[in-house]
């Protein structure tokens, strides 16, 4: 079968981003069939579709709004539109190139849950794929498909756009709601989830979806939940973007269903290692943030999908796929995670604050070759003690690369603190003299 | 109540609990904790209180617990660690508080911080009170793998206001002070700036961290980040002597403890080196405003009056006790009854009830209040808040009206709980003639994510009483509501009433609160917001405004002038005091009053004595001599027994006790309030003092007492009954003139807050606020100086510009450096060109 196409149709359609262009292609149809059920079909019919959330963490996106309670009177739907994640750059390419998608998407989440606005929040990169879609807004507005009386019903939405201020954490779904809201971009105490009175934006129950979830809508409300299903494997439904980077020879983002392997994209897309006579090494399946695996035979054979990620010991992620050959130190690529993540840790909490600027000093000096050859344990014993106690999920990621580059590629560690070992043994009395 | 699992056994806590607060108050267990803290809501930012959490498995169709082989309940621990200050208990919790896990997990968080901690313990003011330094020793590593060189260097000397300093380096960032700014107080002026390892404490407020609350963060703060400039490297905690106090300010009468040290700048002898909270739930919880804090540098004043003083034509001379006993005793019988006495709102129960003893001796009765404008204490004895009231307690279904008064600048305390009846759920109305603070949260519909409820009045100046009398018929919606609420308190105060105005509100109040049943129970009735701490005091003595007036109009042979000071507020003092044959004094400071005075005698201050105030809810509270004596100075109710005894009407009791205990005999409100009475202390929650090692702080434990409240006779069982109320004639402007409204300021230059220079920069300069189209009219800009002329006075000020009602101009009293009117007034405003002001 041909991979299907449902996200990059601008591939296969010239200028879809143009509102006449889409419609002629069957724009808003989605969202005029979701107007004409009800607000539950709608859920059911994108529960059915076993549609799960592209941001990374895979939650079944019709569960999620179902959630929402229905008794409310104020309701929001937020599109992440943050994407910050280290090597993942797709939904930039779905708000560029497929943006009514979007925002038809959004809408028919809108209806669904009986949401009075829709945020759109990109990172402040974003500025001028923000000004587009605002033009979008404004053109799908002319022929009534936002505002009031959506399709001419007695369904009402606003859409806008919101652009953050340069922060990784307003890509997790509180902290992004307290930027929204002019707070500081620090993630909340869950419970309340944002699908609670209480949690959500402004306190009043919220839906926040990536923009590749919101974007998958529209197809399946036109071709039912039983035609997406068929698409992908039994428990990743569709089709996924791979953000493709590294050492590959055709690096970029390709849309393939989750049933393709990793062998099919890097070899038979990208075209294999970027260097002649240079083999892979590693790989970073879900950015920085995911455990890095060796890019073995047995991961190459693995179809890239939630379930079958997640027996090779790895996460699919957002399926921003960083590519290394055999010239990278992974040590390297350890500090340069790590740096990230210190970089963009917001401080709210104890162990990522602090956790993350100490990996950072031990590995810089391991790098340097000035580590000791306890410093691999240090780190990794002070990974292990942020991931776990974190307030949210960054103090995890940020353990992440730590915990598996040492757990997969020891000698790449051990290779830096054993030259330092050689020269210039540190006593023991003065290590502890210094502890005290 | 549920069942919970702590530690293996079984507790019985009350549903809905923070996990926190339910292992500490039912199980002993103190959970450690950094930012989480019982006032407020929990944030899960230090991860310190993690804890093993699991929950009974529930069989799904049955509904009952499954079991295991030994038949006990099957438990399903989460996976990960879990903060226990963002659990609330729920049935079947079980909780591990001292695994290894748990503890690896607690030592690992404190090594954590401990990486940018500045470990300047030896030189911190909190080194000894520190809940860091408490929490590394109890669960700490002992030592650190982060033996980087290069620890966190920041600025340590960040004046976030001119009361407050941050050192950037020990702050944990655990938000407590931004917190308690924004929950607590209501005014978010403290943020977080940048992010990760940068996060640091900025104030948003121009002027810096501008509120009036802004020491309580010092307290909260878990480690040394945030200091007080009155207390920074002024002594170290271990070497203070806590001595029980009460705030001698307002009719709040915050419980608070004031921390001693003998010094060597003052002579080896007891000083104050900080005021610190007492924990009182009933009164402050464990709060107390900036003034309470920062107010006390007077009990130590260099203008204080330090001897005994005896006229001599001009001039003032010192002389001894026994003379001025001797020669006092012989003008007191040459008076014969023509004896009067005026107090003050500061002075304590002991002090009054000398002075009337003395007066009664002579056969006078009259004694009066200073100032004679609050008028109704009688109707606070007979609807106050009921016995047991709790601002606390106030919530969903219940009702706050406060009626002329800007609560905010004179009793901050009861602003601060009321604005946090109005979080909890209460119906807050706010009536005036003019905006004051509090009104801004009775406008708001959300705060915090919370939907909260209010409704403004505005009346024209001195209609006070007719609104509250005719509140059904001109706010029907409003009166209903207040009417309905479960539970109404009201507040009225005196702003821009004549002292028949005062009255005829606090009338129609009481009316309003009979008719609708809201008396004579707890958490309901009335509460004014009288001057100085012991102005319910004061009514129980018998001294009253009206007492008072008749004097001014009515001079007396011999005047007493305790605690009180007409010549620094009354511009017309020179007109009635000059008519008195001999004005006895007994001041803290030689003031204007003492101009007049023949005997001007120096009194010691709350912090040299132990004595008792009574505070606006009636609650008889005891407070203890923290320091020696400034010069000569007696307590007040010795001088006046030394007079008592030289006139042969009785020997002096020994102590202030005995006074209380004779009170107490005699006076039936004073019944079981004897010095033992009033030092009785209960456990209180939330638990935050004692040898706690996560709240931190080693003088919120109340060890003085919690004192007791006087019974309203609502209380007693007699049914109160309506009264009439004659509605004063509003105050009016004559024809071209403004009416002045004199308003009170809490930061002022009355000799007792002068003296506390670090506030200076936040007294304001004289000013009279101006409607805009009187400003233009007057041809006045913001900023102008203007002479106010009234009666026969003038004094020059500052011109505002700040939308009070046509016609009026608001002028602040003791901000001037001379008497501006009391009641108001009418009187002229004009622009002058030479600014001659200070």
């Amino acid at each position: 079968m041909t991979n299907p196409i449902i996200l990059l149709r601008g591939q296969e359609v010239p200028n879809i981003h143009q509102y006449d262009v889409y419609v002629q292609h069957g724009g808003y149809q989605g969202l005029k069939k979701a107007l004409g059920m009800s607000p539950d079909e709608v859920i059911n019919e994108v529960k059915n579709s076993g549609l799960r959330g592209r941001g990374g963490a895979g939650f079944p996106a019709g569960v999620k709004w179902s959630f929402i309670p229905k008794n409310e009177p104020v309701k929001y739907v937020t599109v992440n539109a943050d994407e910050s994640e280290t090597g993942t750059f797709k939904d930039r390419l779905i708000m560029e190139t497929n943006p009514h998608q979007l925002i038809e998407g959004a809408l028919i989440c809108a209806y669904a849950i009986q949401a009075k606005a829709v945020y759109i929040y990109l990172r402040g990169e974003f500025w001028d794929v923000a000004h587009q879609l605002d033009q979008c807004i404004e053109d799908a507005r002319k022929d009534g498909w936002v505002g009031k009386n959506i399709g001419g019903g007695n369904f009402s939405c606003e859409v806008y756009t919101h652009l953050g201020a340069g922060a990784y954490i307003c890509g997790e779904e509180s902290a992004l709601l307290n930027s929204l809201e002019g707070k500081l971009g620090q993630p909340r105490v869950r419970p309340p989830f944002p699908a609670q009175k209480g949690g959500g934006l402004y306190g009043e129950p919220t839906v926040v979806n990536n923009v590749e979830t919101i974007a998958n809508v529209p197809w399946i409300m036109v071709n039912g939940a039983a035609e997406y299903k068929k698409i992908g494997t039994e428990q990743s439904a569709g089709t996924k973007l791979y953000c493709v980077s590294g050492h590959v020879k055709k690096p970029g983002v390709y849309e393939l269903p989750f049933t393709a392997t990793f062998r099919e994209l890097l070899y038979d897309i990208c075209g294999g290692p970027s260097v002649e006579g240079r083999n892979f090494k590693a790989l970073l399946p879900s950015g920085g943030s995911g455990p890095i695996v060796h890019l073995n035979d047995q991961v190459l054979d693995t179809r890239m999908s939630y379930e079958d990620t997640a027996k090779i010991g790895t996460i699919i992620g957002s399926a921003s796929l960083i590519v290394m050959d055999d010239s990278v130190d992974i040590t390297w690529v350890a500090s340069k995670v790590t740096k990230f993540f210190k970089h963009e840790s917001c401080g709210k909490c104890t162990p990522c604050r602090e956790g993350t600027y100490w990996l950072d000093k031990v590995i810089d000096r391991i790098l340097a070759g000035e580590g000791r050859p306890e410093d691999v344990k240090l780190i990794e014993n002070v990974a292990k003690n942020m991931a776990g106690i974190t307030l949210c999920a960054l103090g995890e990621f940020a353990a992440n690369p730590i915990i598996h580059t040492i757990k997969n590629f020891p000698d790449d560690f051990n290779q830096h603190v054993a030259k330092k070992a050689e020269t210039k043994p540190v006593p023991a009395k003065k290590l502890a003299a210094a502890g005290d | 109540m549920v069942k919970i699992v702590i530690d293996g056994k079984d507790y019985e806590v009350p549903a809905g609990a923070n996990l926190v607060d339910a292992a500490k108050n039912a199980a002993g267990n103190d959970i450690p904790v950094f930012c989480y803290h019982p006032k407020m809501e929990p944030v899960g930012m230090c991860r310190m209180c993690i804890v093993e959490l699991g929950m009974e498995e529930i069989d799904r169709e049955t509904k009952q617990p499954v079991l295991d082989d030994k038949g006990q309940p099957k438990v399903r621990w989460m996976p990960k660690l879990q903060t226990a200050c963002t659990q609330k208990v729920t049935p079947g919790m079980h909780v591990r508080t001292a695994t290894k896990l748990v503890e690896d997990a607690r030592q690992n968080v404190i090594e954590f911080l401990l990486t940018s901690h500045p470990l300047d313990c030896p030189i911190c003011d909190k080194g000894g009170e520190c809940p860091l330094q408490n929490l590394t020793m109890a669960h700490g590593p002992g030592g650190s793998r982060m033996v980087f060189n290069d620890k966190l260097k920041l600025d340590k000397h960040v004046p976030l206001g001119d009361l407050i300093y941050l050192d950037e380096e020990r702050c944990i960032q655990c938000a407590r002070c931004v917190r308690f700014q924004d929950e607590i107080v209501g005014d978010d002026v403290l943020a977080f700036h940048e992010r990760g390892r940068s996060l640091q404490i900025i104030t948003n407020s121009d002027p810096g961290f501008d509120t009036y609350f802004s020491g309580n963060t010092t307290d909260i703060c878990p480690v040394g980040a945030l200091t007080t400039a009155d207390f920074r490297f002024g002594a170290r905690p271990w070497e203070l002597t806590e001595v029980p106090s009460i705030c001698p300010h307002d009719a709040a009468g915050s419980n608070i403890s004031l921390s001693t040290r003998l010094d060597r700048d003052a002579g080896g002898k007891a000083v104050i080196k900080r005021v610190m909270p007492r924990q009182n739930e009933y009164v402050n919880e464990i709060w107390i405003s900036d003034k309470t804090r920062f107010g006390h540098h007077f009990t130590r004043s260099e203008d204080r009056l330090l001897h005994p003083m005896l006229r001599r034509g001009d001039t003032l001379a010192p002389t001894t006790w026994k003379d001025v006993f001797a020669r006092v005793a012989g003008d007191l019988k040459a008076a014969g009854s023509d004896v009067a006495v005026i107090a003050g709102g500061a002075i304590t129960n002991e002090d009054l009830w000398e002075l009337k003893q003395l007066a009664a001796g002579l056969g006078s009765e009259r004694l009066g209040t200073w100032t004679p404008t609050y008028g109704g204490a009688d109707l606070v004895a007979k609807v106050g808040v009921g016995k047991g009231t709790n601002l606390k307690d106030l919530g969903k279904g219940d009702a706050v009206l406060v009626i002329a008064s800007d609560l905010e600048e004179e009793v901050p305390m009861w602003r601060l709980r009321l604005k946090q009846a109005q979080d909890r759920g209460a119906y807050l109305v706010v009536a005036n003639a003019r905006h004051t603070r509090l009104e801004d949260f009775a406008t708001q519909k959300e705060r915090n994510g919370k939907p909260v409820s209010g409704a403004t009045i505005r009346y024209n100046v001195g209609e006070a009483a007719h609104v509250m009398h005719e509140l059904k018929t001109r706010y029907p919606e409003i009166a209903e509501k207040l009417a309905g609420a479960t539970n109404l308190v009201i507040v009225a105060g005196a702003e821009g009433l004549t002292l028949d105005g005062s009255k005829a509100l606090m009338q129609a109040a009481a009316n309003f609160l009979i008719s609708s049943g809201h008396v004579g129970k707890a958490n309901n009735g009335l509460m004014s917001p009288l001057p100085g701490a012991n102005g319910m005091g004061l009514h129980y003595m018998g001294f009253t405004p009206e007492n008072t007036q008749h004097i001014m109009a009515n001079p007396p042979k011999v005047l007493i002038v305790a605690q009180a000071e007409p010549g620094e507020d009354d511009p017309t003092a020179a007109a009635w005091l000059s008519k008195v044959e001999t004005v006895i004094t007994l001041s803290l400071f030689p003031d204007k009053t003492t101009h007049y005075a023949t005997y001007a005698l120096p009194i010691q201050s709350f912090a040299e004595r132990d004595g008792t105030f009574v505070n606006g809810e009636r609650r008889v509270q005891r407070f203890y001599t923290a320091q020696g004596p400034m010069g000569e100075a007696l307590p007040a109710w010795k001088i006046v027994a030394g007079m008592r005894e030289a006139l042969g009407q009785a020997k002096p009791k020994v102590s202030a006790a005995a006074v209380m205990l004779e009170i107490s005999n005699k006076v039936p409100a004073f019944a079981g309030c004897t010095y033992k009475d009033l030092a009785k202390v209960e456990k209180q929650f939330p638990d935050v003092g004692g040898a706690d090692l996560y709240y931190g702080g080693t003088a919120y434990d109340n060890k003085g007492g919690l004192g007791v409240q006087i019974a309203t006779s609502a209380d007693a069982g007699e049914t109160p009954a309506v009264a009439d109320v004659t509605l004063p004639a509003v105050p009016k402007a004559k024809d071209g003139e403004l009416l002045l409204l004199p308003t009170t300021r809490l930061y002022n230059r009355s000799h007792v807050f002068k003296p506390s220079v670090l506030v200076h920069p936040r007294v304001l300069l004289p000013y009279v606020e101006l409607n805009e189209a009187d400003a233009h009219k007057l041809g006045v800009q913001p900023g102008d100086v203007v002479e106010i002329a009234f009666g026969d006075d003038t004094v020059r000020v500052r011109a505002g510009i700040n939308g009070t009602p046509a016609g009026v101009a608001v002028l602040p009293r003791e901000l001037a450096d001379k008497a501006t009117p009391f009641l108001p007034t009418s009187g002229t405003i004009k622009k002058v060109t030479e600014p001659v002001l200070a």
